[in-house]
């Protein structure tokens, strides 16, 4: 189990659907790992439903109308089902393999095992993927690859840049984070992050902003860590 | 371990743990009509069933929509959220959701497919909005404790009556507006920071939020 989770504030807000897609991706692989906050999300989708219960129960009070859906509306719904199961009951659609649902939405949009992707070295220890075009939210989304025993340059975020720890562990002065965990920065973080247990790390990131370096090689290495 | 079980089982603190058989026969005792209207759509195709769901959760669709300023394509997601229910409703178990919690993440999701697929084609749609939306494990065979997961959400209903009207209009804002806490704090003039505050105090009263200590 994970031991650094989204706060409430974002886990509510994916439960709400209103994350951006790079954002619920973040917290989708987490909750790959998380039990803790599957369980979480399970009350949070429960009270969703009773949003949608008691927000248009209480719009019905103040306004004396329902919102009413029409017997017809129920007819046309009808009337697509009996014809969709005239033409699969012949034809129905093929049951997905198993190999295929148990990937990751991230393994699926990639296409590829992490190590196949077109990496590109930056300094030393840490190689980058940007996959923002897969999105284009107007967010950077980098995957990252720090070396075993590798370690990034110090570099301060501009803007808030949450990662999420797709295989292998880093720690830095905020902790460890194994796979699955997820921590948000905002421009106050300043962290080296440090590859752990002989592997290669790999995570995601999405940025909102960009970010400052506050080593030495500030300038060559904007690139990458922005 | 569940994450549900133990945040239950600690407010069971000092009774008999119920046996695994007895627990199931309860929470089978406990399920609700809609879930029971859901089960036999499932299970028979039952059109009774599902024109009482329509009836019931139509209304609710049609709200959610025209809350998201939807108006336009409010029938329409009522219509696709009523076929996916249709659809799907053999794969559904009480045991992992209320019909009322199962028909909200359709709603839901079927909203953000509906936006997505207004933004761009569908070609481009690198990842499938269920994947990216679904709670993973889902359609696994690893049932939450039915029975305090019932518990759980049957606390959450009850204590969402006492929660004061502050707290309220924020959870309505995020859910049936699908706006950030960023700019429901700017839409009310007031700081993110207490838009989060009244956030964290409606979960902590709604027990959704665990305490670390629970674990």
């Amino acid at each position: 189990m994970s031991s650094h989770h989204p706060d409430e504030v974002l886990l509510m807000e994916y439960s709400a659907g209103s994350l951006s897609e790079p954002m619920a991706l973040c917290v989708r692989m987490h909750l790959e790992k998380c039990s803790r906050c599957r369980g979480q999300l399970d009350m949070l989708n429960s009270l969703g439903a009773i949003m949608m219960d008691t927000s248009s129960a209480s719009h019905i009070a103040a306004t004396h109308s329902a919102e009413d859906v029409s017997e017809d509306l129920f007819s046309t719904i009808m009337n697509r089902l009996d014809a969709e199961q005239a033409t699969t009951t012949t034809d129905k659609p093929a049951a997905k393999t198993v190999s295929t649902s148990r990937l990751t939405p991230l393994a699926k949009l990639l296409g590829k095992e992490l190590e196949e992707l077109p990496w590109k070295r930056q300094l030393g220890d840490v190689s980058v993927c940007d996959i923002s075009n897969y999105f284009g939210t107007g967010e950077r989304v980098t995957l990252q690859k720090l070396v075993a025993g590798g370690r990034a340059p110090a570099h301060r975020h501009g803007g808030t840049e949450t990662t999420v720890v797709l295989h292998g562990a880093f720690a830095d002065s905020n902790g460890v984070f194994e796979a699955g965990d997820m921590v948000v920065l905002d421009e106050h973080g300043d962290h080296r992050p440090v590859a752990l247990h002989g592997e290669d790390c790999y995570t995601l990131s999405v940025l909102t902003a960009p970010v400052q370096l506050t080593g030495r090689f500030s300038r060559m290495l904007n690139p990458f860590i922005r | 371990m569940n994450v549900i079980h133990q945040q239950t089982s600690n407010i069971n603190k000092g009774q008999n743990v119920t046996p695994l058989k007895e627990s199931t026969r309860r929470a089978e005792r406990s399920k609700d009509h809609w879930s029971q209207l859901l089960e036999r759509v499932g299970h028979s195709q039952d059109r009774s069933a599902y024109h009482e769901l329509y009836q019931h959760f139509g209304p609710q669709i049609k709200y959610y929509a025209l809350s998201n300023g939807l108006a336009h394509m409010a029938e329409e997601l009522v219509q696709e959220v009523m076929i996916s229910i249709w659809r799907r409703a053999t794969l559904y178990d009480w045991r992992k959701a209320a019909a009322s919690t199962w028909i909200f993440t359709i709603a839901r999701n079927q909203r953000i497919d509906m936006l997505r697929k207004q933004k761009r084609s569908s070609s481009e749609m690198a990842m499938e909005t269920e994947d990216l939306w679904q709670i993973p494990g889902d359609g696994e065979n690893d049932p939450l404790p039915s029975l305090h997961r019932i518990i759980a959400e049957r606390r959450i209903r009850d204590s969402f009556k006492h929660l004061p009207e502050e707290q309220v209009t924020v959870l309505a804002k995020v859910y049936m507006e699908h706006k950030s806490h960023q700019i429901v704090a700017n839409e009310m003039g007031i700081p993110l920071g207490t838009v989060k505050s009244r956030v964290r105090l409606a979960l902590n009263k709604l027990k959704v939020i665990l305490q670390d200590q629970d674990l």
